[in-house]
């Protein structure tokens, strides 16, 4: 009995192929059923994120099975088999690689944590299907495992890697938790835009939009749910928020620290947070001597996201090495001593009734989406 | 037997003061959050009982020396750290706690080891005089932990104004977070002032007027701080500053006394 993953991901298959390859939530469940009553194939799990699409199963007679998931996939989804290439990988090589894609040490963006919710999600989702059994019970279970062992014993989850989440941790330190703060965006640009939604996504209450024009500025603001305000009326506003993201294409500086302290007195204490992804920049640097304003500009954001990018490269041979370790001591060998006692039946139903339960829950895991 | 627990519990402010700024060095701190409020934990729990001992020794409050006010007033600022501290997630105000309780345990220590005045028990307990000092120092509790909030605040300002964003400045709470627990503080320090105030004219005897001056101006001092928070006219870190500016007239009504 043998362990397989079959797939594509990011470095192996272009977004036009794995969009084409990506399985509907909806219709997941009866995907597994049919997966599992492929010939050969006794268990079945499908991880389909925007980044990767990979089925992992068990199976008596791998390269059959291989055959066989590989024509499903290319009759499921309609596509030539000469235009894409899955990877096929098995036992230690496909749990290995399982591992590392629960610990987000294959993801995209290294490190990201997103991909352990999903990992859960999918392995729910073929446990609620009753194509799991006794072997991807385990080989989950232990990833779920390495997983958060990894997160604890490493630091290759530490660190924000992008300037909008940079500039979310540091909104954090600032206000707390971020329900009920307002955010403004001057410019109406793809950086504000990811950095608006960042703040958004942690609990930021609402968005006011301002641009020199107007029509992008409204774009903006029904895209996040905001309100547009006139670039001639963004001075207006600026008493009522907590954060403003700037990134005007303005030749000079559009703020200064006269226009700050002018609204600090109707302010009533609350702190304000400037953050100027602007270049040249939008804001003068003056303005951070102001008592409780706190202005960051690119350069700063983008180091400290390069230093946890280049922290957590650091921590992959450590990563590594604590999943070889896991393998080699009971890893892959207690997938093999499991019998052949639970095999799913053909029509998808448990064949034991007492199959074994998931035993890891699903509060914790992360809600996002993989991105 | 007091003593042999102070000097437990004063090992213990100590021994988690090392242990926190050991964990912050290597840059782990967050795996020894509990531990060290586990060692806070047992430190109060002792320091509480060697309050039990003392006050069945005197028979009253065991507020009879400058040793014991400083055993009172360290308690205090641990209660205040446990109700506040805890409740908005400013764990690491214990980390800042610590050394504070630790210099004033050791020196009641070193003067209780050196000469302990012993049992002061009196005729009659007057009830006004003994809500009267252990109110006061009650609020002095809540205004010392104002001032370590006021030092956290300035240390986390800095932090951002400077762009420092080492391990200490992802373990320090949101500077809203603080701001807020200084005002809450020194909100209910005030309270407290003001009725051990208003129980020192309740008292049989009179009140000492030294004293009674330097509470008032205590009262005073902070009742503006308060005024001119609520106001609009202050900035959350001038009200950290004159939190910590104004707990020196506290210390020097604890050294009067």
């Amino acid at each position: 009995m043998s362990i397989l993953c079959l797939g594509v991901n990011y470095k192996t298959a272009p977004v036009e192929i794995r969009e084409r390859l990506a399985f509907s939530e909806s219709e997941l469940e009866e995907r597994l059923r049919e997966i599992t009553r492929l010939k050969g194939v006794e268990e079945s799990v499908v991880l389909s994120t925007c980044n990767r699409v990979e089925v992992y199963a068990s199976a008596d007679d791998h390269p059959c099975a291989f055959d066989e998931l590989t024509r499903f996939l290319v009759d499921h989804f309609d596509i030539e088999a000469t235009d894409v290439e899955f990877y096929h990988l098995e036992d230690e090589g496909a749990a290995r690689h399982l591992f590392k894609v629960a610990s987000g040490l294959d993801s995209m963006v290294l490190g990201e944590t997103e991909i352990f919710g999903q990992v859960k999600k999918a392995y729910h989702t073929a446990h609620d299907a009753h194509t799991t059994a006794r072997r991807m019970n385990k080989l989950f279970q232990q990833s779920f495992r390495i997983g958060k062992l990894l997160r604890s014993g490493t630091e290759i989850q530490q660190g924000s890697t992008s300037v909008g989440s940079v500039a979310v941790d540091l909104a954090e330190k600032i206000f707390g938790r971020l329900m009920g703060c307002r955010v403004m965006v001057i410019g109406a640009g793809e950086m504000s835009r990811q950095t608006a939604q960042s703040l958004l996504s942690r609990g930021a209450s609402s968005i006011i939009v301002s641009n020199r024009s107007f029509d992008k500025a409204e774009l903006l603001a029904a895209e996040l749910k905001g309100e547009a305000v006139r670039f001639d009326d963004w001075e207006k506003v600026l008493s009522e928020v907590d954060i403003v993201v700037s990134s005007t294409s303005a030749p000079h500086a559009i703020i200064h620290p006269e226009m700050i302290e002018k609204v600090i007195p109707k302010r009533g204490g609350r702190s304000l947070f400037l953050i100027d992804i602007a270049v040249p920049r939008d804001i003068e640097p003056a303005v951070n001597t102001i008592d409780n304003v706190y202005l960051y500009d690119i350069d700063f954001l983008e180091k400290v996201a390069a230093d946890a990018r280049v922290k957590r490269r650091k921590q992959i041979a450590a990563c590594e090495s604590l999943i070889e370790k896991h393998i080699g001591e009971k890893g892959i060998e207690a997938l093999r001593d499991v019998k052949k006692s639970s095999p799913v039946s053909r029509s998808g139903a448990p064949a034991n009734p007492n199959q074994e339960s998931p035993v890891e829950s699903m509060s914790d895991s992360p809600s996002l989406t993989d991105r | 037997m007091d003593k042999i627990l102070l000097a437990l519990s004063t090992l213990c402010f100590a021994g988690g003061f090392l242990y926190v700024v050991t964990a912050l060095r290597e840059g782990k701190p967050r795996r020894n959050t509990w531990a060290n409020f586990a060692v806070v934990l047992v430190g109060f729990v002792l320091l509480s009982v060697v309050l039990h001992l003392r006050g069945q020794l005197h028979g009253r409050c065991p507020v009879t020396n400058g040793a014991e006010i400083l055993l009172f007033l360290s308690w205090s600022i641990l209660l205040f750290y446990f109700l506040v501290g805890r409740a908005f997630r400013l764990s690491l105000l214990g980390t800042f706690t610590e050394p504070i309780v630790f210099v004033f345990l050791a020196t009641s220590f070193g003067m209780l080891a050196i000469s302990d005045p012993g049992a002061r028990p009196v005729d009659s307990v007057d009830p006004w005089h003994e809500l009267h000092i252990s109110v006061a120092l009650l609020s002095f509790g809540a205004f010392a932990l104002a001032g370590i909030a006021g030092v956290m605040y300035l240390v986390q300002d800095r932090q951002l104004k400077k762009q420092q964003l080492g391990t200490l400045f992802y373990q320090m709470p949101p500077i809203r977070y603080l701001s807020d627990a200084i005002v809450r503080l020194v909100g209910i320090g005030t309270l407290l002032l003001t009725i051990g105030i208003v129980s020192a004219f309740l008292q049989e005897s009179e009140p000492d007027p030294k004293h009674f001056s330097l509470a008032f101006v205590v009262w005073i001092a902070y009742a503006v701080l308060l005024v001119w928070n609520f106001s609009g006219k202050s900035t959350p870190k001038r009200t950290a500053l004159g939190a910590i500016a104004v707990f020196a007239f506290p210390l020097l009504l604890l050294v009067a006394l």
